[in-house]
């Protein structure tokens, strides 16, 4: 059975109008911003659940959203092609600045993990945005099909841009100089650094995995998924674990990796098939090897110790969009295909009094 | 559990010029109760204000290194799986291609991509035709694959061409493409239920091949791209049909671009019903055989350079001894 302090109840719960598309919580874990299919986006007290809106629904999606690191700025961008920033510090939150593309719906965008630049997809663009300056620093041309992800090395010097064919990274130091280029010969449609900076893995369109040892161009290969393989989630490592797991949502399943101590193993997979539709979202809970899964089937699972069922929370029928743990490890927000948005907290019966 | 309907899709390709602009205006501004989203990849072109008309550049993704059989549009998965998040706002999905586009991997994208094998399914592929102009882009490979993959062809501009040459014209592309519904049309006038709604790629329609192709027995072979039927009355041995069907499609996969057709296979009671595109092959067991139906195989091919696979002999070599 899981440990009590892991077993989440209900804090809150809030609704969009519309399929909920993105949800990302700010540093300290004490604000929710979502976003919906029809553009709002509207950030929660993490406690209360108190909202305010940002922005209405125009029709056109907001696609993705983020805190920087500090939780200055919310960044968000979507099928208008506008990245906005919106200021933080203020009450309410003010737009800060914004940039506007033509033609271009904006999938992906990310802050670098210690300054206040932003990294967003351009087509077969990204680019990079100081923001506090509002200077654009580098206009950065994957060439070989739209940017399907984009990621910062933990250590922010380097960024890696995915796409079809392959994955090219780039040094913040020279923008200028030629990528590094990963010939893949697949469509790498997600990608994901381990929190240390060791390991790149990218999830492919032809239902394989790819992880490399960052400084080893050749990578492990891993198949047998049932689809093609999606996000990607590494746990932090710990004391037991040197090498951090690897978790991939393919289908119906989670499929969740770990290193073998024996280095002719490579990486030994246990699947996780209690989904019954496909997952949209994996995440672990910070600190932690506790897995989270989001369905269309309309459940989110908790799985300890990769191999069984803790808790199975509800509350979206029509299925879960997205999943995000605050950075603490406190909160657990997810979003519905039907505009739903629910926050669970550690259950406090779990804890004694000292 | 929520039961959700596929989103039909409905291709449309064209040279450039021939009219498939003023047919998607047609479609938008027509009154059929259908809420429509359009990619297009040609910006620019539409002449109407609307949300869901979507501009997109063609990204073509190999699934399979180098194998042309198994691309897809990149760009297609990316846009319709993020409009699939407001399926409640459309009901039918128009795509439209380039004149320059090749058919095969917008069609390929429906059956070999999960995410929209799930969620949609394609309606029929719709070719617009300009018989004005056409006699000097006959060369063209995309012209011809545009014909040759459609279910429906609208010969259009009728009104600025001779009935002789529209004839020949149409015989032309009878010889090229059997299975198609070929309407004459002026300034792409067609009716909706002609081109929305026709199920082209359901397994459950019946297999219609022109009955006057059919009953030629020769075919003029001045193209490339040709259609070939093969009609067998004598039941088929199932196992030797698979080894050829999976011959064939390994060693000419790339040259077949449709095929259709029913088969009476050898202690079968039902129609064994099947399609393809290029290597990318569904068949089903359909309804059983009635009492009195008269049980024969009727396949039809569309493709480069048919003459050179012996169809005829190799087909025949699957009838039981």
């Amino acid at each position: 059975m899981p440990k009590k302090q892991d077993l989440l109840e209900l804090q809150w719960s809030s609704s969009l109008s519309e399929y909920v598309t993105a949800i990302a919580w700010s540093n300290q874990g004490q604000t929710l911003a979502a976003s919906s299919a029809s553009g709002e986006i509207v950030i929660y007290h993490g406690d209360s659940g108190e909202a305010i809106q940002l922005q209405a629904g125009c029709g056109q999606s907001i696609n993705c959203l983020s805190f920087s690191v500090n939780g200055e700025f919310l960044a968000t961008a979507g099928q208008e092609g506008i990245v906005r920033i919106w200021q933080m510090d203020t009450n309410p939150p003010q737009l800060w600045s914004e940039l506007e593309y033509q033609r271009v719906w904006i999938d992906r965008l990310e802050w670098h993990p210690q300054d206040p630049e932003l990294v967003f997809s351009l087509g077969r663009y990204a680019q990079v945005w100081n923001v506090p300056t509002k200077e654009i620093l580098t206009t950065l041309n994957f060439e070989w099909s739209s940017v399907l992800d984009l990621t910062w090395h933990p250590q922010g010097k380097d960024l890696a841009l995915s796409g079809n064919q392959g994955i090219k990274i780039w040094k913040r130091e020279d923008w200028d100089n030629d990528p590094q280029v990963w010939h893949t010969g697949t469509v790498n449609q997600a990608i994901a650094w381990s929190s240390d900076g060791d390991y790149l893995a990218s999830g492919n369109r032809d239902r394989t995995l790819l992880v490399w040892q960052w400084g080893n161009p050749y990578p492990w290969q891993m198949q047998g998924f049932p689809g093609k393989v999606g996000q990607l989630a590494w746990s932090k490592p710990t004391a037991q674990l040197k090498t951090p797991l690897l978790a991939t949502m393919s289908s119906t399943a989670v499929v969740v990796w770990q290193k073998s101590v024996d280095e002719a193993v490579g990486w030994e997979a246990k699947v996780l098939d209690w989904h019954t539709q496909k997952v949209n979202a994996i995440a672990f809970k910070p600190g932690s090897l506790l897995l989270t899964s989001a369905s269309e089937d309309g459940r989110v699972y908790l799985s300890q110790n990769t191999n069984r069922v803790g808790q199975m929370l509800k509350g979206a029928p029509q299925g879960f969009s997205c999943l995000n743990w605050d950075p603490q490890g406190r909160y657990l927000a997810a979003g519905g295909q039907h505009g739903e948005v629910l926050v669970w907290t550690t259950s406090r019966r779990g804890q004694g009094f000292g | 559990m929520e039961t959700e309907t596929m989103v039909p899709v409905t291709v449309l390709t064209g040279y450039l010029g021939a009219g498939k602009t003023t047919l998607l205006n047609r479609i938008l501004t027509y009154e059929h109760g259908k809420k429509v989203a359009v990619i297009i990849n040609e910006f620019g072109e539409v002449g109407i204000d609307n949300q869901l008309v979507i501009d997109a550049d063609e990204e073509i993704f190999e699934m399979n290194n180098g194998c042309i059989c198994c691309t897809v549009r990149g760009d297609l998965i990316r846009i319709i799986g993020n409009l699939m998040k407001r399926r409640d706002k459309f009901d039918h999905l128009v795509i439209e291609t380039t004149g320059l586009a090749d058919p095969a991997p917008v069609i390929q994208t429906f059956f070999m991509d999960e995410d929209m094998r799930e969620q949609t399914q394609l309606d029929a592929v719709v070719t617009v035709v300009d018989t004005k102009h056409i006699s000097q882009h006959w060369d063209a490979e995309e012209v011809q694959e545009q014909i040759a993959f459609a279910d429906v062809i609208l010969l259009n501009k009728v009104d600025l061409v001779e009935a002789a040459n529209l004839n020949e014209l149409e015989q032309r592309i009878r010889g090229m493409n059997a299975m198609a519904k070929i309407y004459r049309t002026r300034n792409s006038e067609v009716e909706m239920d002609a081109i929305l709604g026709v199920n082209a790629f359901d397994l459950n329609q019946a297999l219609e091949i022109d009955p006057e192709f059919l009953s030629e027995t020769a075919h003029e072979h001045d193209e490339t791209v040709s259609s070939m039927a093969l009609v067998e009355s004598q039941p088929l041995d199932g196992e030797k049909l698979n080894i050829w069907m999976g011959e064939l499609l390994r060693t000419h996969g790339p040259d077949i671009f449709r095929m259709k057709g029913i088969l009476n296979i050898a202690g079968e009671e039902h129609r064994m019903v099947f399609q393809g595109v290029h290597m990318f092959f569904d068949g089903k067991a359909d309804r059983l055989w009635k009492p009195g139906e008269t049980r024969k195989s009727e396949l039809v091919f569309i493709g480069r350079h048919l003459e050179d696979m012996s169809l005829t002999e190799s087909f025949r070599a699957c009838v039981v001894n």
